[in-house]
């Protein structure tokens, strides 16, 4: 029944090219595909623009390892693990990196835009801030405004033409190259079943040209549509596939594993120095390939972090992070 | 609602969980972040609101979780809830003008409580880059009325804060960039905004007309002037009620036995 839809870890990361608009499925510390991410990092991929709802420690890996030019979003950090993101913080201040700051709904409502084909969305949140001043445009202050790659404009403020309600923010579609998910189940076609929060992935999805969806595993298609109404995205709007167990790993995924908080925590405390960032990858990533990350992290980990099929979670796992 | 806690048998985590919980309305629909916020949300509603509806960020509509998430996207957002799904759900419905109440944090705040959350010093070549904005412009926006909870230090409540990330009561009109009434700015969607500060020193509230700060309540062992001292802005001292409601022996039970046994929040006073 295969369409044909199956890549490999390596293949997913070479869909990724030097200076993508990239997004991706989660929300800060659920559900990222961190397999990929690290792969992209092991093949040295550079100038990415990332345009995401919110960011996370997969943002975190990507900024500390440099593979990033351009990040638009609105949040960064580990949650509990970490209070913010130290590697972007760091270029911040080093001005190796531009950070275009918009607020979490405007962001949300840009893709909800690009899935549906508009031009721009429109909003009433965040009036009255610095997300709206004039001067912290820092895509146009780059001279990056293009209108072709990147909106003409940050955001337009309009009056509302129909009901008379005030004051309206525009703000422009947020059209990625590729958007990178990962998920419980997708089936051989390309349909997606998310359990669980599904956060922002179905209009991620949709707004990107290319995507790609990693998952715990690959199913056949026809058991996801015997109960159609249980799937999230259409096999038509994913262009590829690959199973990889574990993928989101320190990442946590509903009905699967919790986050690895402990991890995450020992990550975070790396990163306040770029030295730290880069014995903490050398030691992860560099060099090896998902299996050998696997058992680096050992089955006993693995185990404790694995969710209960009644909860959902691991109730093995100490809030907070061992 | 009980018996008042002796000032030895509780700490000042407590004293802010439980003041957060009192903001909380039966029946409101309330929106939560992670930490503290989320166990003063679930202390309120096994309390004196159990009505309320529980709204997480990340999509999780009605929620009854039988025990603390350790963030929005967590597993057990969702478990009892009435609807799970996704952030335009959260934010659509924000928007729609469904949430009475939102639990919200900051870095630095002024006198009209404009919240920064994303950066120390000139934005442009900042000392320190945080987190930056998350929901809290938006739950600011779209809700009735925002709570936040905050560590009192005079570099944190100051006269100009390094970014305002999210709307006060007089905020910037762009592209002059002068301070206005939010009334003015937000037209039909203005429903409110800040309604209390909870610093780890007092209550401060707002007179929403002139959108001015004031302190209402001062915590156990401070005094007004005290709480003056430690802001960079003339404080509005001469509106105080008193002394901020200790945290109820109740409270105390339910707080450290069944939402937070483990600690993550909010630590137990060594006894």
């Amino acid at each position: 029944m295969s369409n044909g839809k199956r890549i490999t870890l390596q293949q997913a990361a070479e869909i990724i090219k030097d200076g993508s608009r990239l997004t991706f499925s989660g929300f800060t510390i659920w559900r990222r595909p961190m397999a990929i991410i690290f792969e992209l990092i092991r093949q040295y991929r550079k100038n990415l623009h990332l345009i995401e709802v919110n960011g996370g420690s997969q943002t975190e890996f990507l900024v500390g390892a440099g593979c990033v030019d351009i990040w638009e979003s609105c949040w960064v950090g580990h949650e509990l693990y970490g209070k913010y993101g130290a590697n972007l913080s760091r270029k911040v201040a080093e001005k190796k990196i531009i950070v275009e700051d918009y607020s979490h709904a405007e962001m949300l409502f840009r893709f909800t835009a690009a899935a549906s084909g508009a031009p721009y969305a429109i909003t009433q949140t965040s009036l009255g801030t610095d997300i709206h001043n004039p001067e912290y445009d820092m895509l146009g202050r780059a001279g990056l405004r293009d209108g072709i790659r990147i909106a003409k404009h940050k955001y337009q403020f309009t009056e509302d033409p129909f009901y008379g309600a005030g004051s309206q923010v525009l703000v422009p579609a947020a059209k990625v190259d590729i958007a990178v998910l990962c998920v419980q189940q997708v089936g051989e076609e390309g349909t997606v079943r998310v359990n669980g929060q599904y956060y922002s992935d179905p209009e991620v999805a949709r707004a990107a040209d290319i995507t790609v969806v990693m998952a715990e595993e690959i199913v056949p298609e026809e058991y996801l549509r015997r109960n159609a109404d249980q799937n999230t995205i259409a096999s038509f709007e994913v262009d590829h596939i690959l199973e990889c167990p574990f993928g989101a790993h320190p990442t946590g995924m509903f009905g699967k594993y919790d986050v690895d908080g402990a991890f995450l925590k020992e990550f975070y405390a790396n990163t306040r120095t770029q030295e730290g960032y880069d014995a903490f990858a050398k030691e992860w990533i560099h060099g090896r390939d998902h299996i050998s990350y696997l058992e680096k992290l050992g089955w006993p980990r693995m185990m404790k972090l694995r969710a209960n099929t009644a909860m959902n979670y691991s109730p093995r796992e100490k809030k907070g992070g061992n | 609602m009980g018996i008042y806690a002796s000032p030895e048998e509780y700490g000042l985590a407590d004293l802010l969980c439980c003041a957060a919980a009192h903001e909380v309305q039966d029946n409101e629909v309330v929106f939560a972040g992670t930490g503290l916020p989320m166990v003063a949300i679930m202390l309120a509603q096994q309390t004196h609101a159990p009505h309320l509806k529980l709204i997480f960020e990340a999509g999780t509509l009605d929620g009854r979780p039988p025990e603390i998430p350790t963030s929005v996207g967590d597993a057990r957002c969702e478990m009892g809830a009435s609807r799970s799904s996704g952030l335009y759900d959260a934010f659509s419905i924000a928007q729609r003008g469904y949430v009475d109440l939102g639990f919200l944090g900051g870095a630095e705040v002024d006198r009209y409580g404009n919240i920064n959350t994303t950066c120390i010093g000139d934005y442009l070549n900042p000392e320190l880059r945080l987190t930056g904005s998350g929901g809290n412009p938006d739950i600011n926006s779209f809700a009735s009325r925002t709570v936040f909870i905050m560590v009192h230090e005079k570099r944190r409540f100051v006269e100009n804060v390094s970014y305002i990330t999210s709307p006060g009561w007089r905020v910037k009109k762009w592209p002059g960039g002068e301070f206005v009434h939010r009334r003015e700015l937000y037209g039909a969607a203005y429903r409110g905004g800040p309604s209390a500060i909870i610093s780890t020193l007092g209550v401060f509230r707002f007179d929403e007309q002139d959108g001015h700060m004031y302190l209402d309540t001062c915590h156990l062992g401070t005094s007004p002037d005290a709480i003056k001292m430690q802001c960079q802005f003339d404080l509005d001292i001469s509106r105080v009620k008193g002394e901020t409601s200790p945290p109820t022996t109740d409270e105390l039970r339910l707080i450290h036995e069944l939402l937070d046994p483990d600690e993550i929040f909010i630590p137990k006073i060594k006894k």
